[in-house]
């Protein structure tokens, strides 16, 4: 399957003032397929919405490439074929719903008929289609955000970018939001997903990245990343010697003062793990588990931070 | 068919500006009250009503040019900063929106939003002009067969001059506005407020900008280069001010429609130059 987005090496510095040039992303590579639903985590200021600007060519790289859709970021015809939906959009409030969807299909050159039925059809999409009238300043948040939806739904893109779409919603227009995404990729648009909220994106997506102070610290399916399978045993006071030559046979290790974590893949190695150190630190726990998206998330955030 | 769209959503959204509104419902109100204001501030011992209609002429034009003045400079900085601001910019930059679509469209608004509010007061103003005309009389200056006919003439209702005037007060903030436009893609709000301002001063003292280049003065090379630079470089305003005859008793116009026709021509063609700087900045501009 093509690349829907292909980044390789991608840089973005800011400043150069007296604070000093910040890499607000740092020599980045990832690809996303097409039809694929993929989530792009990471916590403020991590380099997320950046990553998603360069991509749409509303900023521009200071090293690197990104591709989209097989065109250079930003190409113009590509645009014809891809939608944003920014966090917390704002459109003009002196216009009715209606009056914002026309606007957008505007830009799309469309022509007054067409631009009628799309109206119609994305406001009833969205929910909006006795809401049509009113003007954006009687709209709730829940009902802007839907919206911005809707007029990310224009030209039925292939490639969606979605920044924060569920942020600040109630349950119901969350839940609405969430669903609607989840069917857009069942439709086979590819689907480029930035959010905080981790549930929801351990329920939509098929891939998953996370970045963290401009670097992508981890990327795969949420399988490998959420190591199914994967034992979790606990320590107390193993010596430093011990530690190191049990390491081998964890994927990862975590200490937490007097306690030692080692994340094990497979049984053969638990049971080898245990083995070697029978006698020589005690057994506090024996846990198979899978985590959920937000424990490793967590997790790889605290550890860089350290 | 997408510059129009943008330049009509402009249009909403600055007419809808409170402070905007604020300003023009200022200058209406002022140029209104201007009916009774001239009869007691008669600068003649021998007030005639042709002194009161002159008087309203000049208070009304001086009004609108202030009102026009905040319009253009607030409307101005705001309108491309707003949109970044607000993240509207990129719900339009992320559609096949080419840059100078958008530019042109955001130019294109703010010209027209400007040309309503000044028609607006225009209306009023020439409402306001013409009743104080009605029925108003003025000392007969004519002579019969050599021998002064002294009396009184009704004076003439309509004087195109007062349409000159709301088009030259028009096209002088059309040429501050596309300054402050062009300024707005580079610089803060705050920073382009004062830069505006401070590009409005210059250029209506451009006769003393021009004097301080000119090889006659008595000034370092250097300042004469920066005044001859500044003069050439910063849109001469005063061109514009020749609508108040109190303040330009000098100023002699052979014709007015083609004075007016020429300056408005400097005003499009300078406008047209800060569009397309604009246009190129906003080329590689990060929003």
């Amino acid at each position: 399957m093509a690349d829907a987005i292909s980044v390789r090496g991608l840089t973005k510095f800011y400043g150069g003032g007296l604070k000093g040039i910040v890499a607000a992303v740092d020599n980045i590579s990832f690809s996303v397929a097409e039809g694929e639903v993929f989530g792009f985590i990471g916590p403020n200021g991590a380099g997320k919405t950046t990553t998603i600007k360069i991509l749409l060519g509303l900023l521009f790289p200071s090293a690197g490439e990104a591709e989209v859709l097989g065109k250079p970021a930003g190409d113009i015809e590509t645009k014809r074929r891809i939608s944003y939906l920014p966090e917390s959009p704002y459109f003009y409030e002196h216009m009715t719903g209606a009056e914002v969807i026309d606007f957008y299909c505007r830009l799309f050159r469309m022509n007054a008929g067409l631009r009628k039925t799309k109206t119609t059809e994305l406001l009833k999409r969205v929910g909006l289609a006795s809401d049509g009238d009113r003007t954006l300043r009687q709209y709730s948040k829940g009902m802007l955000q839907r919206i911005g939806i809707a007029q990310a739904l224009i030209n039925d893109p292939d490639l969606l970018f979605l920044d924060e779409p569920t942020s600040g919603l109630d349950p119901i227009a969350h839940k609405d939001i969430t669903e609607l995404i989840a069917s857009l990729g069942k439709q086979g648009k590819t689907v480029f997903l930035s959010s905080h909220q981790l549930g929801d994106v351990e329920t939509v997506c098929d891939r998953v990245a996370i970045i963290n102070r401009g670097k992508i610290v981890k990327i795969g399916t949420l399988d490998d990343l959420l190591h199914a399978g994967r034992t979790v045993v606990t320590l107390a006071r193993p010596g430093d010697g011990l530690v190191e030559k049990l390491k081998s046979l964890a994927e990862r290790v975590s200490s937490d003062g007097e306690l030692v974590r080692f994340y094990v893949e497979s049984e053969d190695k638990v049971h080898s793990l245990l083995e070697a150190a029978r006698g020589k630190a005690t057994l506090v726990s024996v846990v198979p588990q899978r985590q959920t998206l937000e424990d490793l998330f967590v997790e790889i955030v605290r550890e860089v931070g350290k | 068919m997408i510059i129009w769209s943008i330049a009509k959503t402009t249009i909403g959204d600055a007419l809808r500006k409170k402070v905007l509104q604020i300003f023009l419902v200022v200058a209406i109100g002022l140029i209104i009250i201007s009916l009774s204001f001239s009869q007691t501030l008669s600068f003649s011992s021998r007030a005639g009503s042709s002194t009161d209609i002159m008087l309203v002429k000049s208070f009304g034009l001086g009004l609108m040019a202030v009102a026009a003045w905040l319009i253009s400079l607030v409307m101005g900085v705001s309108l491309i900063p707003q949109e970044i601001e607000r993240r509207t910019i990129y719900t339009i930059l992320s559609k096949p929106v080419k840059r100078y679509e958008f530019i042109v469209g955001k130019f294109l608004g703010a010209f027209l939003t400007l040309a309503i509010n000044v028609a607006v007061m225009g209306v009023v103003f020439i409402a306001v002009c013409v009743f104080k005309a009605w029925g108003a009389e003025q000392p007969l200056a004519r002579e019969e067969s050599g021998i002064p006919v002294v009396g009184m003439q009704q004076v003439g209702l309509w004087d195109w001059n007062m349409v000159w005037g709301v088009i030259m007060i028009y096209f002088q903030f059309l040429l501050l506005s596309s300054v402050v436009l062009f300024l707005s893609v580079v610089l803060t709000p705050t920073v382009n407020f004062f830069m505006g301002l401070g590009v409005y001063i210059v250029g209506v003292m451009a006769p003393l900008t021009e004097t301080l280049a000119s090889p006659d003065a008595k000034l370092h090379v250097v300042l004469k280069t920066f005044y001859k630079v500044l003069h050439i470089i910063v849109p001469n305003f005063d061109k514009f001010n020749i609508t108040n005859p109190l303040l330009h008793p000098e100023t002699q116009v052979k014709s007015i429609p083609m004075y007016t026709g020429i300056v408005t021509l400097y005003a499009i063609l300078y406008a047209l130059v800060m569009m397309l700087l604009a246009v190129i900045v906003f080329r590689r501009k990060e929003v």
